[in-house]
């Protein structure tokens, strides 16, 4: 119904590469609430952002401050795979 | 023998002499090929305690089963030689197209030896081998040079060349190739300097025969569709290596007005994604790769291109130099390539001057007139220049390392001094990473990280740890990652990409028709490893823990700012680490491999 959307959240897409699969799994459709960051996110979502050495945003890369926008598909790449 | 050229070369400038043998089947066995043929023949053939610069000594450039042949990463040879820089073990490995025309005329290993009296350089095509009148090329910078013999000889011919940093014996002068690929660091360039020959044109047209043509395709394609199915290629192709920029700035481990601290306030201007912006105008691969890490870039405000820069550079000639400004870390990229200096240690050098100047130690006497002030890039760019020609009072210093120029300053600059066993540590900051800072202790060329890069590590389980996991970890990565320049290989498509290792093990077998696992691939790594630390001993009187300490300031002097700041890691914790480190390889407590060490990997008679 359209008077229950709340017009405060997003929907992204968040697919993490490599080991971060084993924090969220493949891929997750996530809401979000307008205004927050990718930083914001990844702690919401259990990840250590501390973890994760490039955010790539609609393939362009971009910094855990970036604010999602809705529809963004968010591609994550994990520090911890190589050495 | 299969998977090799079967010849090594050897070239004795002095003489003017040339000659050839088969390469041995038991070294192959032994060493593989790359940085294992490299130290074999450093150990073996260069005698101890000669002058890195002198006619005893020998650069030796080597390629591995890998070299040419349809494996990703494919393109990598190794040269090596006893460092004019540290006086200890060094070793380069260089990209591009070189080792596979070098693998294709047939040879493996080209061993230089002696000092021609003029000018020379060293043409090969196929059998034709000929030292070559190089004084219209004496003088000139890299770029210039590979393009005039390129147009001589044609573009299939590949070139190896040095700058005017080599000419100059500049003790950390690095060896050009395809306009951007080097082979960087310890000072190889002023080896082939010290020897009077300017360049090697290369090319072959042979074909290397392997054990098992079928097993090979299948195994090749294998490991390529690997690549292509991999996760995360894309963006690894877009960003190269600056992909961590960003993310070491967010760590403090981004070196900033030399290693002071470890984010720099100005970053956004040095990313990555800054870069690809505003000056990548295309992606540029080695041979046979499927995962360019090149960036060629074109820079408007000085009229100039350049390959690069990549993270290193961007660390050590923008943050470390207090540089926000991608075009202009290009730039100085630009200037210490094509004249032939190591940027890695330039920057170091140049981040320790600024700091004597910020420090009122340098006055505009000691630095010929330049405002040596962080963030100035004009006097970067000039001082590139005199480092290159050891020009005035400050370029002679610099020239020198980093170590060199702080024990003849003095006035307690040792201590900001960013080094280990002489070689200007890379674009890691370690004031609290302990896993990375024990790797730079103890890399076996000096603060250099391609090692064991196990600063991902410390972030894992929590960088201020000290825990006989980190230690292991480590030595693990030392033991391992090394294999590449053994293979003649690319790491990065294991390192980025994630590609399981094991698709590697069939290819080998393929090629050389000798079955391999990781677990002796490991132990061939490991006896690497622990004959280079014999040819530190050897060559270093005294040599033992001492050697091994990192930079006071990483346990002297924490970051004022940034997210290090205030942190820092203790010198008891650096003496812990150095115990279990020396522990779990089976040195003493002074660093040395104990003689059950050296006998279990079959190396007591080599070292005797």
């Amino acid at each position: 119904m359209v008077s229950n959307l709340d017009l405060s959240l997003m929907t992204v897409i968040i697919r993490p590469l490599g080991m971060l699969k084993s924090y969220i799994g493949e891929l997750k459709e996530t809401t979000v609430e307008a205004g927050k960051s990718v930083r914001d996110t990844l702690t919401s979502l259990g990840i250590d952002p501390q973890l994760v050495a490039g955010v790539f945003v609609n393939d362009e890369q971009q910094t855990k401050d970036y604010i999602l926008q809705d529809g963004d598909v968010v591609k994550l790449l994990a520090v911890i795979g190589g050495g | 023998m299969n998977g090799y050229g079967g010849t090594i070369l050897r070239v004795n400038l002095t003489e003017g002499k040339i000659t050839k043998q088969p390469t041995p089947a038991q070294l192959a066995r032994d060493f593989i090929g790359g940085r294992g043929f490299g130290l074999y023949f450093l150990f073996k053939e260069v005698p101890k305690g000669a002058d890195a610069l002198g006619p005893e000594n020998k650069l030796i450039i080597s390629t591995g089963p890998f070299s040419g042949m349809m494996v990703p990463g494919g393109g990598k040879c190794d040269w090596t030689t006893k460092s004019p820089l540290t006086g200890g073990y060094a070793d380069a490995s260089m990209g591009g197209h070189f080792t596979a025309e070098m693998k294709y005329a047939g040879i493996d290993t080209i061993i230089l030896e002696g000092i021609s009296s003029k000018p020379v350089y060293l043409f090969i095509d196929n059998d034709k081998i000929q030292l070559l009148d190089a004084s219209s090329l004496w003088g000139r910078n890299s770029f210039e040079v590979e393009k005039e013999l390129k147009q001589k000889y044609g573009e299939e011919y590949q070139v190896a060349t040095i700058g005017p940093g080599g000419e100059n014996q500049v003790l950390y002068a690095c060896i050009n190739h395809d306009y951007g690929r080097q082979a960087g660091r310890g000072g190889v360039g002023a080896v082939m300097g010290s020897k009077n020959l300017k360049a090697i044109v290369l090319h072959g047209t042979g074909s290397p025969s392997v054990a098992d043509l079928e097993g090979y395709r299948k195994a090749g394609m294998a490991l390529y569709k690997a690549c292509k199915d991999a996760e995360g290629l894309a963006e690894w192709s877009r960003y190269g290596t600056t992909v961590v920029t960003s993310w070491c700035d967010e760590v403090g481990a981004l070196p900033t007005r030399n290693f002071s601290a470890g984010s720099f306030e100005q970053g956004k201007n040095i990313y990555g994604q800054t870069m690809r912006k505003e000056i990548v105008i295309t992606d540029k691969g080695c041979f046979g790769c499927p995962s360019p890490c090149g960036k060629y870039s074109n820079m408007k405000r000085y009229n100039s291109q350049v390959e690069g820069p990549e993270y290193e550079t961007i660390g050590m000639m923008g943050s470390n130099l207090g540089i926000g400004d991608i075009q202009a870390v290009a730039e100085a990229n630009r200037l210490a390539d094509d004249l032939g200096i190591d940027s890695i240690s330039t920057g170091g050098c140049i981040g320790w001057a600024m700091e004597c100047y910020e420090k009122g130690i340098f006055t505009k006497a000691d630095t010929d007139g330049l405002e040596l002030k962080f963030g100035n890039a004009e006097a970067v760019f000039a001082l590139i220049k005199k480092i290159a020609y050891r020009e005035g009072k400050i370029g002679a210093l610099l020239s020198q390392g980093v170590k060199r120029a702080a024990a003849q300053v003095g006035q307690g600059t040792e201590k900001f001094a960013i080094q280990v066993k002489g070689m200007e540590q890379s674009a890691y900051a370690t004031h609290n990473a302990t896993a990375m800072l024990l790797a730079y202790m103890t890399c076996d060329v000096g603060a250099h990280h391609n090692r064991s890069w196990a600063i991902t590590y410390d972030l894992q389980v929590g960088r201020e740890k000290v825990v006989p996991e980190k230690v292991a970890r480590v030595i693990w990565l030392q033991n391992f990652r090394p294999m590449f320049d053994v293979f003649g290989a690319c790491r990065l498509q294991w390192v980025e990409l994630g590609i399981d290792r094991e698709l590697y093990v069939p290819l080998l077998e393929a090629i050389t028709g000798i079955k391999r696992s990781w677990q002796d691939l490991e132990a061939v790594g490991n006896r690497i490893w622990n004959l280079s630390r014999m040819y530190w001993l050897r060559e270093n009187d005294g040599f033992g823990r001492q050697w091994d300490l990192p930079a006071p300031r990483f346990y002297t002097d924490p970051p004022k700012t940034g997210v290090t700041a205030g942190q820092i890691t203790r010198i008891e914790d650096v003496h812990k680490l150095l115990d279990m480190y020396y522990e779990q390889r089976g040195w003493d407590t002074n660093g040395i491999p104990t003689q059950q060490t050296l006998q279990t990997l079959n190396l007591t008679e080599m070292v005797a």
